[in-house]
């Protein structure tokens, strides 16, 4: 049987980047600091391409133009971001991660805070795009609230840079799409029906709380504190190594002891980061702060 | 007596009583062996000849080949065409998973022999592919320890199917290890009852080990390494979908279990080894495995 370790193939020879495409890289890179790796240009270039269409723009050349100079270059400039940023997401779409948060980790830590007199649960949805994630994480740790979770107060902390994405998230009505692995009794038990639409009720938008944040803002990233647990899915993609590293670093002093990193489904830090270390749950992977024992022993 | 070792003298003397103890097809030990050298050096004929001694296997070989899994356009109608279309590598993987699939009991209230094989041949895989990633000494000694580590399933699938049955189900239930869940109902794992075969098969030295003490195998002797290895590979696929038909819920660190420590000692490499990326290759594995044993299983 042939090993599959090969089979991972990239997207090809490609043709050489358009400079004016590196250009707008750059750009991006050194306001934003995010960074699009040459096989992510072609993403970059679909995003430039939505704006141009709205500005009724020909060519790259002229595109870069209108975001490195004159009075509309920092408007535009986050328009693009927002394009850039727009994630695809839905309710519930990583089970496998999301049955390791509810059966795994959060009796985890509920042990691990067994000493501690308050009864607090901080989750932060790192790069929230359009609020399908911590709201999913709200219905999450409601569906707990009289079992594991009972006298347990939860907090979710919701960003991200886009404040489109972040208008929708706190609107919180979502179509079939993004609903679309929604159960059924979730449906009736954390959402209204608005015409055609979903719309989260009280009780599901209750304890989260979204704000605008750029995970390159150093000031700010040290502020997020304490927390348990750190989803941030596909979202440091598109960060170049150097900022990956700061972000990285931050969530690890922002993380309590025993607490965990989750990344997208198929994110990694390898190469990136040395002080978190990756555990396995069953069908996904996390990563924890560094030796410490775990909960329940060890066992092969 | 406790239950529990009254349930391994109760397996002791079966497993001496049958006289119809699971055999493994004569061709498959020489096969397997011939099969584990360097490529290069071995000869298409001489696997011919050896197949073509087991009417079954080389039935198998050639349906096969013949089947979509392997989409040729002209139909093999050979062994020596059937041995050239599906490659040393999945000749001894069906030839190998011919041999125990017929061996096992087709009872699917417990432990799915399909599932079973699915885990074993996925071990293999991994234990091949982390052997050669971190310059272990013998990928293809690597990948038969993977394949062979769960023989006592077998043995307890097929000496005590009731016992073995209740092991699963509360390994189900409360989603620990299987070996965990054998313990305690049969005061034995498989690693026990899966070296009594070993050795009554006269199994090479260090498969013997690996079937032993693959689930602690700092108690291994000569071949630390090899068993640790195992370990590992088994501990990734179990995690991954590849497991037992049920989920452990736990969380594992492979850089925390006794075999990564025992494994360093033997590979430099495996310090900077992207178990991430093995992960999500596992996925890879995990549609591969599946084809080829079902496809096997149909056959």
């Amino acid at each position: 049987m042939s090993s599959a370790a090969s089979i991972r193939t990239g997207a090809g020879a490609e043709a050489p980047a358009d400079p004016e495409l590196v250009r707008i890289r750059d750009v991006i890179y050194k306001a934003a600091g995010i960074f699009h790796p040459d096989t992510k240009l072609r993403l970059l270039q679909d995003r430039c391409g939505r704006r141009m269409k709205e500005l009724g723009m020909a060519s790259l050349r002229e595109y870069s133009e209108r975001i490195t100079a004159g009075p509309k270059a920092q408007p535009e400039l986050v328009s693009l971001l927002n394009e850039i940023t727009i994630g695809e997401t839905s309710f519930f779409r990583n089970q496998p991660q999301l049955e390791a948060l509810r059966r795994i980790v959060i009796p985890n830590i509920i042990q691990a805070k067994a000493h501690i007199p308050i009864r607090r649960l901080r989750i932060w949805s790192a790069g929230c795009s359009t609020g399908e994630e911590p709201y999913t994480l709200r219905m999450l740790t409601l569906e707990e609230a009289s079992g594991q979770l009972r006298d347990w107060s939860i907090e979710i902390l919701a960003t991200d840079l886009n404040e489109r994405s972040l208008a929708h998230a706190q609107e919180g009505a979502y179509g079939s799409y993004s609903t679309r692995n929604l159960a059924p009794a979730y449906r009736g038990k954390y959402f209204t029906e608005h015409g055609d639409k979903l719309q989260v009720n009280a009780v599901t938008r209750s304890n989260i709380s979204f704000s605008r944040l750029n995970l390159s803002d150093d000031s700010r990233m040290t502020f997020m504190k304490s927390l348990d647990v750190i989803f941030c899915c596909n979202v440091l993609i598109y960060f170049d190594l150097a900022s990956k590293q700061r972000v990285i670093q931050h969530f690890f002093n922002n993380l309590l002891p025993h607490g965990y990193l989750f990344l997208g489904h198929s994110e990694s830090l390898y190469g990136v980061n040395d002080d978190f270390r990756l555990v396995h749950f069953p069908g996904a992977t996390a990563y924890v702060k560094g030796d410490r024992a775990i909960p329940g022993g060890k066992r092969s | 007596m406790t239950p529990a070792t009254a349930t391994k003298q109760v397996l002791l003397q079966r497993l001496e009583g049958l006289r119809q103890i699971p055999t493994i097809p004569a061709v498959l030990a020489p096969l397997l062996r011939y099969l584990q050298q360097p490529v290069e050096q071995i000869d298409v004929q001489k696997v011919t000849d050896l197949i073509s001694q087991d009417k079954s296997l080389a039935a198998q070989c050639l349906q096969m080949a013949n089947s979509p899994l392997f989409g040729r356009a002209q139909p093999v109608q050979s062994l020596r065409g059937a041995v050239m279309s599906l490659g040393f590598h999945h000749v001894s993987d069906i030839a190998m998973s011919c041999g125990v699939l017929n061996m096992l009991p087709s009872d699917k209230t417990s432990l799915d022999p399909v599932v079973f094989w699915e885990h074993s041949l996925g071990c293999a895989l991994v234990c091949r592919h982390l052997a050669r990633k971190i310059n272990f000494s013998d990928p293809g000694k690597a990948y038969l320890a993977g394949l062979l580590h769960d023989l006592g399933i077998i043995v307890n699938l097929w000496v005590l199917p009731k016992e073995f049955r209740a092991a699963w189900e509360i390994g189900k239930a409360e989603g620990i290890p299987l070996h965990e869940a054998e313990l305690r109902v049969l005061g034995f794992s498989h690693s026990e009852s899966g070296r009594l075969l070993a050795e009554r098969w006269e199994l090479a030295p260090e498969l013997i080990e690996v079937v032993s003490h693959h689930h602690f195998p700092e108690k291994a002797s000569e071949h630390q390494g090899l068993v640790a290895l195992v370990q590992l590979a088994d501990l990734l696929c179990r995690m991954s979908g590849l497991n037992y038909g049920y989920i452990e819920l736990r969380q594992v660190s492979l850089m925390e279990e006794s075999g990564f420590a025992v494994l360093e000692k033997h590979s430099t490499a495996l310090k900077d080894f992207d178990w991430a990326r093995l992960t999500f290759e596992l996925d890879s594995y995990m549609d591969e495995v599946h084809s080829l044993v079902r496809a096997i299983y149909r056959t």
